[in-house]
């Protein structure tokens, strides 16, 4: 089967004083296309350290990472800037939004990085807005926008250029119950309705039972890789039901 | 590219306090420069409007043996036909006026005592139709129309060490132009104060035929040509050499700045104070301006982690950071040239006094010259300095890890 992402007993190690600590240790994981996939552990057990892997930002110790087929560790910084761009889509813990620009030109950042012409940029934020349902707020400059509301602007701004691969680092830690649900629910629907494969990071037990499939990780190693459909509904204690204004997020035509 | 200058714009205005200060810093520096340019403009222009006026002209006529060779006697290298030579030159455009001179050296006596003077032979005519004025301390200018006795004017150095006061006599004694010894007497009219000691020590001036009696000789050393405006000495200067190569006599064409040695002289000096000047403010903006951005792309170090993190070149981080403190420079040179403008006029009306430049004996004005070369000139300085900055926080900020820079607090 066609693999999108293959991290191939993977270690990283990062100095501390004098010795090295490994925030990873032998790691492998494979995701397909179109895949729903949280990583999830306690602080400490290494889920950023992977997703930075995963996304072309840190180089693994030993080990190799293949996005796309591509083993990452033979290219150069050049063309590790360009698979970035192409192909993977970031939402970050803390939104990381350009506060000068609006919501719209945030959206718009990464299709100018590309070069696409004004006229499909504009298309393609409206759509992508639209598809986080902030098509009202386009003009907003992030301080004017909730916590929410620049997490689904840093979701919009993620997937406007249509990558194969949105990682996702802790992108609830900064929402109440309420907004990190409706953001794990909008991401779903835009997995399902676009195909977008989402590997997203939490702690947070409760968003668990959003997502398909889960992998733990603990003291930097995988210790269960598990489909959530095959996870007994009594194993979320935290489980409750999908919250209404999720479906902010569901819109019927999607144009990305 | 146009959403990049919005970037780039929006973020210089993002820390407003601090823009703020970068800008009244950088345009500190531009007005300063303006100022003191200014200032400096004026006074070259002051000192070449006075040298032209004084008796330089704009432009002098010789005959091309007079930079060649050693004159054996005086006017053996003088122009013959210099009335025809006059009249040719007086018919060009923005030609004001043609003044026959001759320099001469002697010596000259109380009766008592001698001393030696380095004379110049005018036509007060012409001389007056130029508006070269001798600076009077006492006394009268030479008459235009002398009857009787011969005129002169000395240096008050002069009237001190030979102890006479206008209606004195004096006697003149030069060798002629046949190298034999002459002498007349003249009767001084006025005493002059150039300006320069060393000038008012040797000073002599007599009519035109009053020393060609004395010289023997109705040659002239040089002919000055006065213009309508100095701007246009390149101009006429251009159309009279040709007309000067049809003349028997082989002349040559002197623009005044040839001629005009001490003009020369400070224009030098002062303009190395500038360039002085100048390089301070380079590298004042410089340094402070290089702790401010690496301020600015310290803070800014997550925004960039993001941006890098998205696939932006690292080449378009450096760009983008270049670009802010470009236009951080462009801004900081407007707000330097109005408020240099606008201090240079409240300057000009404030009429400051000023001590007599070196060398001089005469107060002058505080005043400020809008030039535009100038602004052009001091705005590069500043937008270059404020770009050289930005260099090392841009190969900083395009160098950073990126999963690191994303971790930054």
């Amino acid at each position: 089967m066609h693999e999108l992402v293959s991290v191939e007993a993977v270690t990283r190690k990062f100095p501390l004083d004098h010795n090295y600590v490994s925030a990873l240790s032998n790691a492998s994981l494979h995701v397909a296309p179109g895949e729903f996939l949280a990583i999830a552990g306690p602080s400490g057990s290494g889920k950023s350290t992977l997703l930075n892997l995963i996304g072309c930002i840190d180089k693994p110790t030993s080990g190799r990472i293949l996005i796309d087929g591509v083993d990452t560790s033979t290219l150069n910084s050049t063309r590790l800037t360009a698979l970035r761009r192409e192909k993977i889509g970031f939402v970050f813990q803390t939104f990381n939004l350009i506060p000068v620009f609006t919501a719209a030109e945030n959206v718009e950042f990464p299709l100018l990085v590309q070069g696409i012409s004004s006229s499909e940029r504009r298309t393609r934020v409206a759509a992508a807005l639209e598809s986080v349902g902030l098509s009202a707020r386009a003009n907003h400059r992030p301080d004017l926008l909730s916590g929410g509301e620049r997490q689904r602007v840093a979701v919009a701004r993620a997937i406007v250029h249509r990558p194969a691969l949105v990682l996702a680092d802790e992108p609830t830690a900064n929402l109440d119950t309420r907004n990190a649900t409706q953001l794990i629910d909008l991401m779903h629907d835009l997995n399902r309705r676009l195909g977008l494969t989402f590997i997203f990071s939490t702690h947070d037990q409760r968003l668990l039972e959003h997502t398909d499939r889960i992998v733990r990780l603990t003291d930097g190693q995988v210790v269960s890789d598990t489909l959530t459909s095959e996870i007994p509904a009594t194993a979320f204690p935290f489980a409750q039901p999908q919250m209404q204004g999720a479906s902010h997020g569901q819109v019927s035509a999607l144009s990305l | 590219m146009g959403k990049f200058l919005l970037l780039a714009f929006r973020n210089v205005f993002r820390n407003r306090r601090r823009t703020i200060m970068t800008l009244i810093m950088v345009g500190g520096g531009v007005t300063g420069l303006l100022l003191v340019g200014g200032f400096f403009a004026r006074m070259f222009w002051g000192l070449r409007e006075s040298t032209i006026n004084d008796g330089l002209g704009h432009l002098q006529i010789f005959t091309a043996e007079h930079f060649n060779r050693e004159e054996k006697h005086v006017l053996d290298t003088g122009i013959d036909n210099w009335r025809q030579v006059a009249a040719s030159v007086s018919t060009g455009g923005h030609v004001r006026g043609v003044a026959p001179r001759i320099e001469f050296n002697g010596m000259l006596s109380n009766g008592v005592k001698s001393s030696v003077f380095m004379g110049s032979a005018v036509d007060p005519v012409a001389e007056r139709t130029l508006g070269f004025t001798a600076r009077l301390a006492s006394g009268r200018d030479l008459d235009i129309k002398p009857s009787g006795e011969i005129e002169a004017l000395i240096g008050a150095g002069v009237a001190r060490s030979m102890s006479v006061k206008p209606g004195d006599g004096l006697t003149l004694l030069a060798v002629t132009s046949d190298g034999a010894l002459n002498g007349i007497d003249v009767q001084v009219v006025g005493v002059v104060k150039t300006g320069f000691k060393e000038m008012d020590d040797r000073y002599l001036r007599i009519t035109l035929p009053s020393a060609q009696r004395l010289l023997q000789s109705d040659r002239v050393t040089n002919l000055v040509v006065g213009l309508d405006n100095t701007d246009n000495t390149d101009l006429v200067a251009a159309q009279l050499v040709p007309r000067l190569q049809g003349l028997p006599q082989q002349l040559t064409l002197k623009k005044w700045i040839d001629l005009a040695a001490y003009y020369n002289q400070v224009r030098s000096l002062f303009t190395t104070i500038f360039v002085f000047l100048g390089i301070i403010v380079f590298f004042m903006v410089l340094m402070s301006s290089i702790n401010t951005l690496l301020m600015a792309m310290f803070e800014r170090t997550r925004e960039i982690g993001t941006m890098l993190a998205m696939g932006t070149p690292r080449s378009w981080i450096m760009a983008l950071l270049v670009l802010e403190a470009t236009l951080l420079g462009f801004l900081g040179a407007i707000v330097g040239v109005i408020g240099g403008n606008l201090l240079g006029v409240i300057i000009n009306h404030a009429g400051i006094r000023l001590p007599p430049p070196p060398g001089t004996n005469v107060p002058m004005n505080f005043h400020v010259m809008h030039v535009p070369s100038l602004m052009v000139g001091s705005s590069i300085l500043v937008i270059v300095s404020l770009a050289l900055a930005s260099i090392l926080p841009a190969i900083r900020a395009s160098r950073l890890q990126i999963a690191e820079a994303l971790a930054h607090v």
